[in-house]
């Protein structure tokens, strides 16, 4: 009846009416509250609650079907679920699967527009939880569209969102198929680390210096693929650092999200770096090296095959 | 004389501090074979890594207070610091066009960066050429606080309309920092800064004068138009080139003038070589604290000194008033 | 030394003249004071002796030479000015403050020699600040600060000196230490020209008195001769009496408008 509407704030057309099926709603949400997480059945109809990653309560009439989705990660989840067809809005940084080109792009995930968003006229809307986007939070919300904010920066988040996003569409089955075909995959791409595994020095970013601790995807990723991330006792996911840090460290390779030599290995300063001076870098451009998602294991399975191939 | 000699003692500790510090713990007695033998296993680090890292924080830091000091007697002002001429503004938005244009990597930056802040400083100049190119002071602050801020406007409005993620990293360049220091970026800066500097120096009777005042200066005999001219390329050059090897450090030209001026005498004659030893002294010690303070992480050196400077300038006040 | 001939000034966009047909000399160790109402024209006449003004007929010579012809270090070692008001931004002590005198002596890379320390304690003795000499500017009174700055001039070594209006905001001990010294130092041998509203210290103190009045000159000559009651009347537009005073200079007190001795007003534009 006229898309989604939350029961967060139910609008009367009979009064009576509107009591008796607030109140019925309530009767069943409170049920299906107590039956949720990790429940597999999978409700046709009828109310779907879940507690999104900013901890706010969502309910939804019914699955969604018209899906605005704002983060890279559920873009993908969701054409590998099979439900690429829900998707009515993704960001521009979308660039996976190739059918995803064919969904309109809202523009930004963080500090989204707003227009654009209620233009596709969406059922749910996912957006990134950061302190950014509380504010698009609220103004879409109280534009009578759901948003449900997801975290998705570790490869423990691609399960878990999977999960969140079946029941969300009514998709569980497939959900569940997708996190059990991921996790298999995850722990068969993953290489059991040697006694001596190589270190790697990982820079995403050249004037100042930026690298990542184990707190971020792509130090998980690369510990995976068999390396060691010469900053891993590093809890946060990026911090600036200097150079002089990195020769003590003296990593046997750096990663780069280039193709080619990366305009810093040119620099003077950085000649003082081993790796640097003899070329030892791992290339790896793609976006499925920057968020977790579907490819995640083949992209470590490629990361592992080119640490296997460092000269050591 | 003295304090002159007391003064370059500082300096001298500085750079000490700043050779034997880092964001690697070394013991002294490592960071002194890393600095006499060519192999000894610190000297990768020392070597070409710090010791030209401090000396050019000692430079710019120095170029800074001199640049502050000559800023604030030609606008006689003693709020003006080096890149109150439009300079900040405009080699912020050099760095971010670069950034946007060709993102990864960071080659064109310094360059993007002295060439905005160059255009900054033309501008502002044109903007206070009134009748009879008269460069008047009072017009120069307000062009300057004017081109600053239409920088800073397209700035924004070219961040808001490229790629959002990088360029938030390339604020912490603009931020100011002594990363990408090498012996290279040393000489050039040398090479680079010799000739501003001379002439700063060279300026210090009439910096003096212009200080009394235009009309002053004038019937004291100074070429007053010439005068200001000069300082303004030379203060602009030094500026510029500074930015462009590390980014916008505050506070050093703006506090270190005063505090030299209070302890010593406002002559320049003394003053400027005096804001020079100071300056450099402050912004090497800044820099060790920024690489220090949380290792292996660094802060970016322009958050050290505002946190450093704004206390230090709260004390000086206090003594004035006193 | 200092010299108008004819001097017309003209401001762009006004529609008379600023100064009409000016003549004036001020002959090395004599005094001349310069007065007439706001606007006569008084800074004008200055700015044009100091070449700071192109004149639109007639010139302005210093030492027989025409005052825009003069390079400005030449014209500071000739000619010293003290002009109205001066703000000291970063206080120097005394003695740095005369010592900017030398400058036009020592140009830019110059060190200081032994003469100029000697000008400069000169300096300080005439003008009686020696004992100032290690005190911060911002620390002197009016008076002194005055002084201090009649001192930067002569350290100048100057031929001529020009002061505009030095008194203003003095009181009286401080105002006549002022004359005293210009008056002693046109004596040894200075050309000084003061601008200055005092026309009682004016008649004490100088040889001659230039009247400006809207640009035109309303008279010239000895203050006998200049501060008339009709002239003084007539030119600052205000019923005025002169009378001798006790060392025979006249003294002009202006009337109120009840006073008794105010018998007619006289007519507008009386003068020479």
């Amino acid at each position: 009846m006229g898309g989604a509407i939350t029961i967060l704030r139910p609008v009367p057309i009979f009064p009576e009416r509107a009591f008796v099926f607030s109140a019925l709603r309530w009767i069943t949400a409170a049920a299906f509250t107590v039956g949720l997480g990790g429940c597999a059945a999978e409700p046709a109809r009828g109310p779907i609650v879940v507690v999104d990653d900013a901890g706010d309560t969502v309910r939804l009439a019914r699955p969604a079907s018209r899906v605005a989705s704002l983060i890279p990660a559920t873009t993908e989840l969701l054409f590998a679920m099979g439900r690429g067809g829900n998707v009515v809005g993704r960001t521009r940084w979308c660039d996976w699967p190739a059918a995803a080109a064919r969904v309109p792009d809202l523009g930004d995930g963080i500090v989204p527009n707003l227009e654009a968003i209620a233009a596709v006229r969406p059922d749910l809307v996912l957006l990134y939880h950061s302190a950014q986007n509380a504010a698009a939070a609220d103004r879409l919300r109280s534009l009578g569209m759901p948003v449900v904010q997801v975290r998705s920066d570790l490869l423990a988040d691609v399960p878990r969102i999977a999960g969140l996003l079946g029941r969300l569409l009514g998709a569980s089955a497939a959900a569940d198929s997708l996190a059990r075909t991921f996790d298999a995959e995850l722990a068969a791409a993953s290489v059991r680390p040697p006694s001596d595994p190589p270190r790697i020095f990982i820079l995403v970013w050249e004037q100042p210096p930026i690298t990542v601790g184990r707190g971020s995807y792509l130090s998980e990723i690369i510990e995976r693929a068999g390396g060691r991330n010469v900053y891993a006792d590093l809890p946060a996911s990026s911090g600036q650092i200097s150079v002089e840090s990195v020769v003590a460290r003296d990593p046997d390779a750096v990663f780069t999200s280039s193709d080619t030599i990366p305009g810093f290995a040119r620099r003077p300063e950085w000649q003082a770096v081993r790796a640097v001076r003899d070329r030892r870098f791992i290339h790896a451009s793609g976006s499925e090296f920057s968020r977790p998602g579907p490819r995640s294991p083949a992209a470590i399975g490629r990361l592992a095959d080119r640490i296997r191939g460092l000269p050591r | 004389m003295m304090r002159l000699a007391g003064l370059a003692a500082f300096a001298l500790i500085a750079l000490t501090i700043g050779v034997g510090a880092g964001s690697v713990a070394l013991p002294p007695g490592e960071v002194w074979s890393g600095l006499a033998r060519a192999d000894a296993p610190a000297s990768l680090i020392v070597r070409n890594l710090r010791l030209p890292r401090a000396l050019l924080a000692f430079l710019v830091g120095g170029g800074l207070g001199v640049c502050g000091a000559a800023l604030q007697a030609l606008v006689r002002n003693p709020l003006a610091d080096p890149y109150l001429l439009g300079l900040s503004g405009g080699a912020g938005l050099g760095a971010v066009l670069a950034i946007a244009a060709r993102p990864g990597s960071g080659w064109p930056v310094p360059l993007a960066a002295f060439v905005g802040a160059m255009a900054a400083v033309v501008l502002v100049y044109r903007l206070s050429v009134v009748s009879g190119r008269r460069l008047d002071p009072r017009v120069l602050l307000l062009a300057g606080v004017v081109v600053g801020a239409f920088a800073s406007a397209v700035m924004s409005a070219v961040i808001v309309l490229s790629d959002a993620p990088q360029l938030r990293n390339a604020f912490l360049w603009l931020l100011g920092g002594f990363t990408a220091s090498s012996w290279q970026t040393l000489g050039l800066f040398v090479v680079y800064s010799v000739i501003p500097f001379a002439m700063l120096f060279a300026l210090a009777r009439s910096l003096d004068l212009l200080a009394l005042g235009e009309e002053t200066a004038l019937h004291l005999g100074t070429d007053v138009e010439r005068a200001k001219r000069l300082v303004y390329v030379a203060a602009s050059l030094l500026t510029a080139a500074s930015v462009a090897t590390s980014g916008i450090i505050g506070f050093v030209g703006l506090v270190v003038p005063h505090a030299v001026r209070r302890l010593w005498s406002p002559l320049h004659v003394a003053l400027l070589p005096a804001s020079f030893l100071a300056g450099g002294g402050f912004l090497v010690l800044a820099d060790t604290l920024a690489r220090t303070v949380i290792r292996p992480l660094e802060l970016p050196v322009g958050v050290v000194t505002a946190l450093v400077g704004v206390p230090l300038f709260a004390v000086l006040l206090r003594r004035n008033l006193a | 030394m200092l010299s108008a001939r004819g001097l017309t000034v003209r401001y762009p966009g006004a529609e008379s003249p600023a100064l009409a047909d000016v003549d004036l000399d001020v002959l090395c160790g004599e005094l001349v004071a310069l007065t007439g109402p706001n606007g006569s024209g008084k800074t004008t006449l200055v700015r044009a002796i100091l070449g700071l003004v192109k004149p639109a007929h007639g010139d302005a010579l210093v030492d027989g030479r025409s005052a825009r012809a003069w390079d400005r270090r030449e014209l500071a070692r000739a000619v010293g000015v003290v002009t109205q008001r001066e703000e000291v931004l970063f206080p120097l002590r005394v003695r740095e403050m005369v010592m900017m005198g030398r400058y036009a002596h020592l140009g830019a890379l110059g060190a200081e020699r032994e003469v100029d320390r000697v000008a400069v304690h000169d300096a300080l003795a005439r003008c009686d600040v020696a004992d100032l000499a290690d005190r911060r500017v911002d620390t002197l009174s009016g008076g002194e600060w005055q002084r201090v700055r009649v001192a930067r001039a002569l350290a100048q070594e100057p031929r001529a000196l020009v002061l505009d209006e030095p008194t203003a905001s003095l009181d009286v001990r401080h105002e006549m230490e002022i004359f005293e010294l210009v008056r002693k130092l046109a004596t040894s041998g200075l050309a000084a020209l003061v601008v200055t509203h005092q026309l009682n210290l004016a008649s004490r103190y100088a040889e001659r008195v230039l009247l400006l009045d809207q640009g035109r000159v309303a008279a010239l000559g000895p203050p006998l001769e200049v501060l008339t009651r009709e002239i003084v009347s007539g030119t600052f537009r205000w019923p005025t009496t002169v009378a001798l005073g006790h060392d025979g200079a006249p003294q002009v007190t202006p009337l109120r408008p009840g006073d008794h001795l105010a018998a007619t007003f006289p007519t507008p534009g009386h003068g020479r």
